[in-house]
């Protein structure tokens, strides 16, 4: 077997332009470390992307990579997909890309379980945009699009990956790049839709590392990921957020291989015979 | 009121909360958030409505609710976040229903750039959205005028029921000039006779896009496109700029209008008569205008931020009279004055009128 390929050699020579201490760093060096354990060929990956500072990521990566339409990343990588079934397709994004404007296609890419690693970069705000409210920031947060506080509370996405019935579904914090690496891995092995939510601070607009680092602890020893009820309920404690992997679920047939089941039921035809039927 | 430095994104949101904006729906995106930002705070210091949505296509639906209910009400975003809005749009303008959208206008297509531009120019005059009709489009060229044309839009709007665009550019938003804003006006004191608002003691009030016998629909776009020519005959609007003489033609709406006043200045002291038509309205356009004009000047350019999409319909208003020159710049480009200045000449050359 050739030597295990290094992280940096997934790296582009495009360099991140993330402010210093920005929690994405964190993503990027985990999901190249995980491409080198699993031993990835950089020809066999495409990263595909919203709009947002954490949408930045498919440039500093010398893989295939799209940089697509704010809130469109999982349609987008489900072409993707359907279109080079043999690449592994990663779709990024951020708290605002995916759960605000591209909200409303979770589920459906749950139903699917198209197979795709989705990591959302949570760090509570829109950084692009210099600061605004996002859907997962605290109620009552002050900041420039909110004077006077947010007065809408923030959503639970691992709450809400579990209840649309996401096969994979993990929370990891940047700053345990280790766990965070671990856990990409298994996303990445996993033969569906996995959706993995990471606690990445946004150091400039609304610095969260001492909060995060207060209140992340990981899943107790004794979670069993196949219970989607105990996921659930562990979902539900949002005082504690838990680190790890909640629910995984192997067994479920990716949309690729229900495509083709149900593809093999229709009559098959050959162009011939289409232009045959034509000349009739 | 005394005149005062001010940012054109946070002129033309303060211009919207003086002229009695009642509710405003948005969704971040540069370069125009910091409208969103300012009416942050400002529309619930005043108690009325504001609303961070979570797309664009939620904030014109929202803006859609709150207009059938008679409020006055606008969005503002910037050409990513337009498009999405599209759908709205087209169901506003089915509705008549008054509506306000400022577009501030950045390079494209796709993301582009947050760069100024005037590159939605066939979007925002001609399909906004499928189905026939055309909004109302104003082009402001300075902070000023975009305050003016923040009471000018809510007016139109109300007056005809009709969809108002601005179409400024990024550069329009984001620089900062001395204007004077109006004073702060009541509220209006009734809601308008055909808005949604409790049928108790009258016959219910319907405001509807869906008509789906044909006959219906055509009697309802019979009816539009009659408000439309009204429009069309009323409403256009245009600076125009010693022309008297004028032997060539400026046309340039927007921050290009602004440089070819200045392109027009320097020109004139080199001894070129030429005059300048800056469009105020890019629809309806004053094509009527430029056709008169066409009868006195020898030859016209056309200075935009763009490929060249109002040339068209300066092209179809001269009709062949005369000859058109184009300078565009795209991509968040901003045409220079020397580089205009120089197209200028030469079409003077090319006609036997350079001095
Ligand atoms: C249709 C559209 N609307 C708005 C924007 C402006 N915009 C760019 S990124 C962004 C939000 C970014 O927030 P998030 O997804 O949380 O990413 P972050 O920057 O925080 O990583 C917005 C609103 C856009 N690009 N396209
Ligand atoms: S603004 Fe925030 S999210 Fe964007 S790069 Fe800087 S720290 Fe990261
Ligand atoms: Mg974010």
């Amino acid at each position: 077997m050739p030597d295990e390929p290094r992280a940096s050699d997934y790296k582009s020579d495009v360099k991140p332009i993330w402010c210093p201490g920005c929690g994405d760093y964190a993503v990027l060096a985990a999901l190249m470390r995980a491409f080198a354990h699993l031993r990835l060929a950089k020809e066999n990956i495409t990263v595909a992307s919203g709009i947002g500072c954490s949408s930045r990521f498919p440039t500093f990566l010398d893989t295939y990579g799209i940089h697509g339409i704010h809130g469109r990343v999982l349609p987008l990588a489900t072409g993707i997909k359907l279109g080079r079934p043999e690449t592994t397709v990663i779709a990024v994004g951020g708290d605002g890309d995916g759960f605000s404007i591209g909200g409303g296609h979770i589920p459906h890419a749950a139903r699917r379980n198209v197979d795709l690693t989705y990591i959302v970069m949570d760090n509570n705000i829109y950084g692009m945009t210099k600061g605004q409210p996002s859907p997962t920031s605290p109620e009552g947060i002050v900041n420039k699009a909110a004077p006077y506080g947010a007065q809408e509370g923030p959503l639970n996405p691992i709450l809400l990956a579990l209840s649309y019935d996401v096969s994979f579904v993990a929370r990891c914090y940047s700053g345990k790049i280790k766990e965070l690496t671990d856990v990409l891995i298994e996303a990445l092995k996993h033969p569906g839709f996995s959706l993995i939510q990471v606690l990445s601070p946004c150091v400039t607009y609304y610095n969260t590392y001492d909060h995060y680092r207060e209140i992340t602890q990981p899943l107790p020893s004794s979670h069993d990921p196949t219970d989607r009820l105990a996921a659930i309920a562990l979902a539900l404690q949002t005082e504690t957020q838990y680190l790890g992997i909640f629910y995984r679920d192997s067994s479920r047939p990716s949309y690729g291989e229900r495509f083709d089941a149900v593809r093999a039921k229709a009559p098959q035809t050959t162009l011939a015979a289409i232009f045959e039927g034509l000349k009739r | 009121m005394a005149k005062q430095l001010l940012k054109g994104n946070v002129a033309f949101a303060e211009a919207a909360v003086r002229f009695g904006l009642q509710a405003y729906f948005g969704y971040p995106i540069t370069p125009q958030s910091e409208a969103l930002e300012h009416l942050s705070g400002r529309m619930l210091r005043e108690a009325r409505v504001f609303l961070q949505a979570e797309s664009e296509v939620a904030a014109i639906n929202m803006v859609y609710g709150a207009a059938c209910c008679g409020v006055r009400v606008m969005t503002s975003t910037s050409g990513p976040g337009f498009s999405l809005m599209a759908e709205g749009l087209s169901y506003i303008a089915g509705s008549e229903i008054p509506v306000v959208v400022v577009n501030m206008m950045r390079g494209g297509p796709g993301l582009g750039n947050i760069q100024p531009s005037q590159a939605d120019y066939f979007f925002m005059t001609k399909s906004a959205g499928h189905g026939d009709f055309h909004p109302i489009v104003l082009a402001p060229a300075s902070v000023q005028e975009i305050i003016d044309m923040m009471g000018l839009a809510f007016e139109l709007a109300e007056k005809y029921r009709t969809l108002v665009l601005i179409a400024g550019d990024g550069s329009l938003g984001q620089m900062m000039e001395s204007a004077e804003l109006p004073p702060m006006q009541p509220l209006p004191a009734l809601r308008p006779n055909w808005a949604v608002t409790g049928a108790d003691g009258r016959e219910p009030n319907v405001i509807t896009s869906l008509y789906l016998v044909a006959e219906h629909l055509e009697e309802v776009n019979l009816r539009l496109q009659a408000k439309l020519a009204d429009i069309r005959q009323h409403e256009v609007r245009f600076v125009e700029a010693q022309t008297a003489d004028a032997e060539l033609l400026l046309v340039a709406y927007g921050t290009s209008g602004r440089i070819c006043t200045s392109v027009m200045r320097q020109a004139r002291q080199k001894g070129i008569k030429v005059g300048l038509l800056r469009p105020q309205t890019l629809w309806p356009f004053p094509a009527q205008r430029i056709g008169e004009l066409c009868e006195q000047v020898r030859g016209i350019l056309v200075v935009e931020m763009s490929a060249g999409q109002m040339l068209e319909d300066v092209d179809h208003a001269a009709g062949g009279r005369v000859p058109i020159r184009f300078h565009g710049r795209m991509g968040g480009m901003i045409p220079m004055v020397d580089d205009v200045l120089a197209d200028l000449q030469a079409l003077a050359t090319s006609l036997g009128l350079a001095p």
